[in-house]
């Protein structure tokens, strides 16, 4: 954990400058198809009349483009030759820093220049970007249209399976004994020390008693809210109960 | 690497590659070109995710378990949840903010919050050139703008808004914090002091109404200012006034913006040397002036008083006065409400010192002088702007009186209020005496003179004003200067003015007359007096 904040600023130290490129999503996509060496291309870097030229050239290999369909391959081509434009980065100042899966966070370095890596336009480019569009255009959600009438539901029904469920579920239950006096209380006391406030049909399900033999016993031993943040819920009368305040619960469990 | 001649360039070939393989995420740091990042002067940088957000996402946690709890709580509010469609953004810490601090506890801070929408319609990649001359580039993961965060107190929005409502008046800037981070020294410090330094603060306009812009309840000040010392202050004028005037000198560097008083630039105050000293509030101008001084005027407060801020105050105001000699009416007229409290104030001090009270004020020679010492720029008139707006804090709300700056008429304005509700202590002597007729506390009797008639009970604490003292003495005076009639007598020693009864009055000027024996002229049928000396 002590690295947890600690910067490695070691790339910084260096002075290392690195190059910013923002590259379009097609190629950022046939270079994740690179191989497990990574080579994706060539770089070349001149200086022309005077001024750097830098133009990137994408291997052979990764220009073929595999569409989603799989048919058209070979016929479209992504473009191979991408000169950078170059910008330097007057107004920002910007750094690199990485993430280690370890949460470890170093400084790789500054940069020193920010590029584009356009394609060079010609025909292959622009039909390689009609069929971009026309993909983004496409709706998300199609409606069909179906041939034939669904016919498996909606069918009327004697019983429905949930309605059957149900009355085999209450036939084993069978109907809710009363219990004695004394052990329903107890039961119901070692519920409200789990929680302060019920519902009577809560109280119901835990108890498996009769709704108004557990309501008059309840009568007995709480108080039913009406209104409040606790709508219709019943809670122990103050002299039954003994809950201790949070904080104290809180105390105690730090303890 | 392949050199490729050619006639005009040269080329150099690199290979790319994409490493696959990296565990790294990579990101980006944005920092303004404003705001000068140097990230190679960095020592040591720490840098986390700024969880302050769970909170507000995990919040509503009510009592598990026990007291307080419901049963089924929790899927119940889920259920009412859903049912009204309302989307709970979860607590993602990936989105979350970073917080870098750079060299330490005593560097900077910077904020970085990620922007979105980077990644979507195109990839950022870093190249990074590999000792072996190839390209690695890195997929960008995130990009956060750091912003530097403030480590000086900023005002809130209440406060910022009264500050922008002062904006055109005379504001020394550095004063807004710096009486802000005061007044909460001393909101920690005088607790016995805080109901009423509080009362009078929101009297006097708020919290942020410090600078005395707002004098609303005069009558507070008057009675409450009536316990006061300034007799032993006085006494120090004359030593203080030397220390007031170079401190004076000194402090007030910030009292940039005093209307028409540029020239003090030559003070030279740092940030840091007052912010100890105690004061009520700060008025605009001379409130770096005024703290260095409240230690001086302290040492001559024996007096028992009733409010630690009317001492407090009345320091103040002489050390304003000490300044103020010559800069009386720069400040009056904008603050024309000020100046019916200042001049009572300043009549509590010295009650003196006005050209318009009475011709024989000798006070107003010294007495300024000595009364002004208030921190007001050393060249004029702070004073008055200050006393009004530039009170240090040390007395919220009780405008300090800029003795030196009253004009005749809203003195005499002032004077008549004030003694209406002040008693005379008698002193035999108007100038002097006058000084030192504070208000004295009604318990403190003020010694009455042996030619005052009675005073008026001792529960009214009612100013001295020496200049309309009925005495045989300015009696005299005006018998000299030309003949009168004991009318005109009577009304030159107005009940108001002097404080007693008319029927005293005119026992008194009867007595005086019967002593004096000034001899009788008959004008238009008019019985007059007068005297040749």
């Amino acid at each position: 954990m002590s690295d947890r904040t600690e910067v490695n600023l070691s790339g910084v130290k260096q002075s290392k400058g690195v190059w910013l490129v923002k590259v379009p999503k097609y190629l950022s996509q046939q270079w994740d198809k690179a191989t497990e060496k990574g080579e994706v291309g060539k770089i070349t870097i001149g200086k022309k009349q005077g001024k750097t030229e830098v133009c990137f050239s994408l291997s052979a290999e990764l220009s073929a483009l595999h569409s989603a369909v799989g048919e058209k391959d070979g016929a479209l081509q992504v473009p191979r030759e991408h000169p950078f434009t170059m910008h330097t980065v007057g107004g920002q100042t910007m750094a690199v820093f990485s993430q280690s899966s370890t949460d470890e966070l170093s400084l790789e370095g500054m940069v020193v220049h920010r590029a584009e890596c356009r394609p060079v336009v010609n025909d292959n480019y622009m039909k390689l970007k009609k069929l971009q569009l026309k993909e983004s255009t496409k709706p998300q959600r199609l409606s069909q249209q179906l041939e034939r009438a669904i016919t498996t539901v909606f069918k009327p029904v004697a019983n429905h399976d949930f309605n059957l469920e149900y009355e085999k579920k209450k036939k084993s239950e069978g109907k809710m004994v009363r219990a004695e006096r004394q052990v329903v209380l107890d039961m119901l006391f070692s519920t409200f020390e789990k929680h302060q406030y019920y519902n009577i049909k809560d109280l119901v399900d835990i108890t498996r008693q009769p709704v108004t033999y557990l309501k008059e016993i309840m009568r007995e031993i709480g108080t039913y809210n009406s209104k409040g943040a606790h709508k219709s819920t019943w809670e122990l009368k103050p002299e039954y109960r003994h809950y201790q305040s949070a904080e104290e619960e809180e105390e105690t469990k730090a303890a | 690497m392949t050199s490729l001649g050619s006639s005009s360039s040269s080329a150099t070939e690199y290979t790319v590659r994409v490493p696959k393989n990296t565990s790294k995420k990579y990101n980006i740091m944005a920092f303004n070109a404003g705001d000068r990042v140097n990230c190679s002067t960095w020592t040591q940088a720490r840098m986390e995710r700024d969880m302050s957000a769970r909170r507000i996402y995990g919040e509503e946690e009510t009592a598990e378990g026990a007291a307080g709890s419901e049963f089924g709580k929790k899927q119940r509010e889920e259920a009412r949840r859903k049912k009204f469609g309302i989307v709970t953004r979860e607590f993602k810490v990936e989105e979350q903010p970073w917080i870098l601090k750079v060299n330490g506890k005593a560097g900077k801070r910077f904020k970085g919050q990620k922007k979105g929408g980077v990644t979507e319609n195109a990839s950022y990649y870093i190249f990074t050139q590999c000792p072996d001359g190839a390209f690695e580039a890195f997929p960008v993961n995130g990009w956060y703008n750091f912003i530097p965060q403030a480590k000086h107190r900023t005002l809130t929005a209440e406060e910022a808004e009264e500050e922008w409502g002062r904006r055109n008046k005379v504001v020394n800037h550095f004063n807004i914090m710096l009486q802000k981070r005061l007044r909460e020294q001393e909101h920690g410090e005088d607790d016995e002091d805080e109901a009423e330094k509080s009362g009078k603060k929101k009297k006097k306009g708020g919290g942020g109404g410090r600078g005395g812009d707002l004098r609303i309840h005069d009558l507070e000040d008057d009675l409450e200012m009536s316990s006061d010392d300034s007799d032993s202050s006085m006494g120090e004028d004359g030593g203080s006034k030397a220390k007031v005037k170079k401190n004076a000198a000194k402090g007030g560097a910030k009292k940039k913006k005093r209307k028409g008083n540029d020239n003090e630039a030559l003070e030279d105050s740092d940030d840091g040397d007052y912010e100890g000293l105690e004061v009520d509030y700060m008025s605009d101008e001379s409130s770096s002036d005024e703290e260095p001084e409240k230690g001086k005027p302290s040492k001559g407060e024996d007096h028992p008083k009733g409010i630690d801020e009317a001492s407090e105050s009345e320091e103040e105001s002489e050390e304003e006065k000490q300044n103020d000699e010559e800069g009386k009416e720069e400040e009056e007229e904008e603050e024309g409400k000020k100046t019916p409290v200042q001049m009572e104030k300043k009549k509590k001090k010295d009650s003196s010192g006005e050209s318009d009270i009475s011709d024989d004020s000798d006070i107003e020679g010294d007495t300024p002088s000595a009364l002004f010492m208030k921190s007001t720029p050393p060249k004029r008139g702070g004073g008055r702007g200050s006393a009004g707006s530039s009170r240090t804090g040390s007395r919220p709300g009780t405008p300090s009186i800029d003795s030196a700056s009253t004009s005749n008429t809203l003195h005499a304005a002032a004077s008549k209020l004030e003694q209406g509700k002040r008693q005379i202590p008698g002193p035999g002597t108007d100038s002097p005496a006058a000084k030192r007729l504070k208000m004295e506390p009604s318990s403190q009797s003020p010694v009455p003179s042996g030619k005052n008639t009675p005073q008026p009970p001792s529960g009214k604490s009612t100013p001295s004003s020496s200049d309309v003292q009925l005495t045989e003495e300015a009696v005299r005076r005006y018998l000299i200067r030309k003949p009168m009639t004991t009318k005109d007598l009577l009304k030159k020693f107005q009940t108001k003015r002097t404080g007693l009864s008319s029927e005293q009055t005119v026992n008194v000027l009867a007595q005086i007359l019967k002593r004096l024996n000034p001899e009788r002229k008959n004008v238009n049928d008019k019985m007059h007096f007068y005297l040749t000396e």
